[in-house]
């Protein structure tokens, strides 16, 4: 996960690296720090650096972590001879390496040869059971095959030793949801909440997930989650806003005929309202008569 | 007239906003609402507009919602309404229609039976650049009368066709250009408000 002023950093590096302004070498490096999926860039400005005999002699001891991060690059934009020739380069460097295998297993990956990669994938497993780069593989190999109850055995069966991946957590959660799963999914951020529990993120995916099974229990403590994401963020998630506009309206609808303490007080939503009206006033003025107009159609009749 | 003999007419801009989507989003699901509106004639569904929604957690109701409202609010004052949805799966050989998007097609049909789902079909995108193909990279599925979203078959019925026979040339050329990182959609509104999802200006 990526804060914004890192993707806003991120984003001025490779405009100015795609005009030829410099910069390459730090935005490869940013690229993998925060790790994140920019494969064309990568194998761009990442290949340019490894043909250039000047700058990469250069990177000294770096030109091998340059090599593998080119080589993944390579095989996500489907270049697999770029990614064949770097992966041979790394070997010959490193002939015994685990870490050249990974990159090995991955090409068969690449080239949607499963059986192959899976065999290579089990037998690094029988030498170290705890790798658990190659346990992620297994499950993205399963993904990729399209089967997604493997996917999700694998994965549930990872989590079981290395409960502390919280990427794996949303990795889980997030394919429970592709599946209309919410139950299992809630449970997913549920752990990441009670390990992570300042990260608003977990707390506003909970809510989203809550609104989603329903039911006025659900509702309830979905609009508690969206409230606890404002307060961690200082009132700025625009999704969590919308989130306390649309559990009230159905908290009140579900809740027409009952008994008055079951009702919510309105002032949350009112204060969401207020909230949002005046970021799109600042922000996004031609879009507020819209914004108005459709909340008006949220609010609660007593 | 039910759903059985309807035409599907896309305008281009509509047509192309939603490819764009999916290639700037090559890793992920990717969904769309189609607007417009019954052709005067009432023999077909002309699709004028479209809005690219999500890239991530697309079986999440709220946003859907909050997209919804503000979709309806925006294109009924326009005289246009939610005709259907657009779905690209994750995975380029993935060709089923899954949950998620029969589910939203389900709410759509409530208020616009003639309601259509289009399916990215990736082949025929990725044949887009061989041939001479005007049919749309996508795969129609209407309703049918047991309640189930069918598919129709694109041999020789023509059910789904662009409004402008160029469609395909112009989208080519916008993917050669790399013109979907232009693409706003309501994922990136909602973490960016000052970024517009009627896309105006797109195709400037």
């Amino acid at each position: 996960m990526v804060t914004k002023s890192e993707e806003d950093q991120l984003n001025r590096l490779e405009a100015q690296v795609d005009n030829a302004g410099g910069g390459a070498w730090e935005y490869l490096c940013l690229v993998r720090k925060l790790k994140v999926r920019r494969p064309d860039k990568v194998l761009k400005h990442g290949l340019a650096i490894l043909n250039d005999s000047k700058k990469r002699s250069a990177l000294g001891t770096e030109e091998w972590t340059l090599c593998e991060q080119v080589a993944v690059a390579a095989m996500d934009c489907q270049s697999l001879d770029v990614a064949k020739d770097c992966i041979k380069v790394l070997r010959k460097r490193f002939p015994d390496s685990k870490r050249v295998g990974r990159l090995e297993g991955m090409l068969l990956e690449a080239k949607g040869l499963w059986a192959e990669a899976e065999k290579a994938y089990s037998s690094f497993l029988e030498d170290n059971p705890f790798d658990q780069v190659i346990h992620k593989r297994r499950v993205a190999l399963a993904k990729a095959q399209g089967n997604i109850t493997t996917a999700i055995e694998c994965l549930n069966k990872y989590l079981d030793t290395f409960m502390a991946d919280h990427d794996a957590w949303r990795e889980l959660a997030e394919i429970y949801i592709s599946l209309q799963m919410y139950k299992q999914a809630a449970f997913c951020y549920e752990e990441l909440i009670l390990s992570q529990p300042t990260n608003p993120l977990h707390h506003l995916a909970y809510a989203d997930v809550l609104y989603t099974i329903g039911g006025l229990e659900n509702l309830q403590a979905a609009k508690k989650y969206y409230a606890s994401t404002i307060n961690l963020t200082g009132g700025k998630n625009r999704r969590a806003l919308f989130g306390v506009c649309l559990c009230t309206s159905a908290i009140g609808q579900l809740s027409k005929g009952r008994n008055k303490e079951d009702k919510d007080s309105p002032e949350l939503q009112l204060l969401a309202v207020a909230a949002l009206e005046k970021d799109y006033k600042q922000r996004a003025p031609g879009k507020l008569p819209l914004l108005t107009s459709a909340l008006k159609s949220l609010r609660v009749s007593s | 007239m039910g759903s059985g003999e309807l035409r599907y007419e896309i305008a281009q801009n509509a047509y192309i906003k939603l490819v764009l989507h999916a290639l700037k989003h090559k890793t992920a699901a990717v969904n769309g609402i189609l607007l417009g509106r019954l052709s005067d004639r009432g023999d077909a569904v002309e699709v004028l507009d479209a809005v690219p929604l999500f890239h991530s957690h697309l079986g999440l109701l709220p946003n859907l919602e909050i997209s919804l409202l503000l979709i309806e609010e925006y294109y009924g004052s326009k005289g246009m309404s939610i005709v259907g949805y657009f779905h690209a799966n994750e995975r380029y050989d993935d060709t089923e229609l899954g949950g998620i998007a029969r589910n939203i097609g389900d709410h759509i049909f409530r208020y616009f039976p003639q309601a259509a789902v289009l399916l990215l079909d990736n082949k025929k995108l990725e044949a887009l650049s061989n041939g001479k193909d005007r049919s749309p990279v996508m795969q129609l599925y209407t309703r049918d009368s047991s309640k189930n979203w069918k598919l129709v078959s694109s041999d020789g019925s023509n059910r789904l066709i662009t409004k402008e026979p160029t469609a395909n040339v112009v989208l080519l050329d916008y993917m050669t250009s790399g013109k979907w990182q232009n693409v706003v959609d309501f994922d990136d509104h909602l973490d960016d408000i000052s970024k517009d999802w009627l896309n105006p200006d797109l195709f400037k």
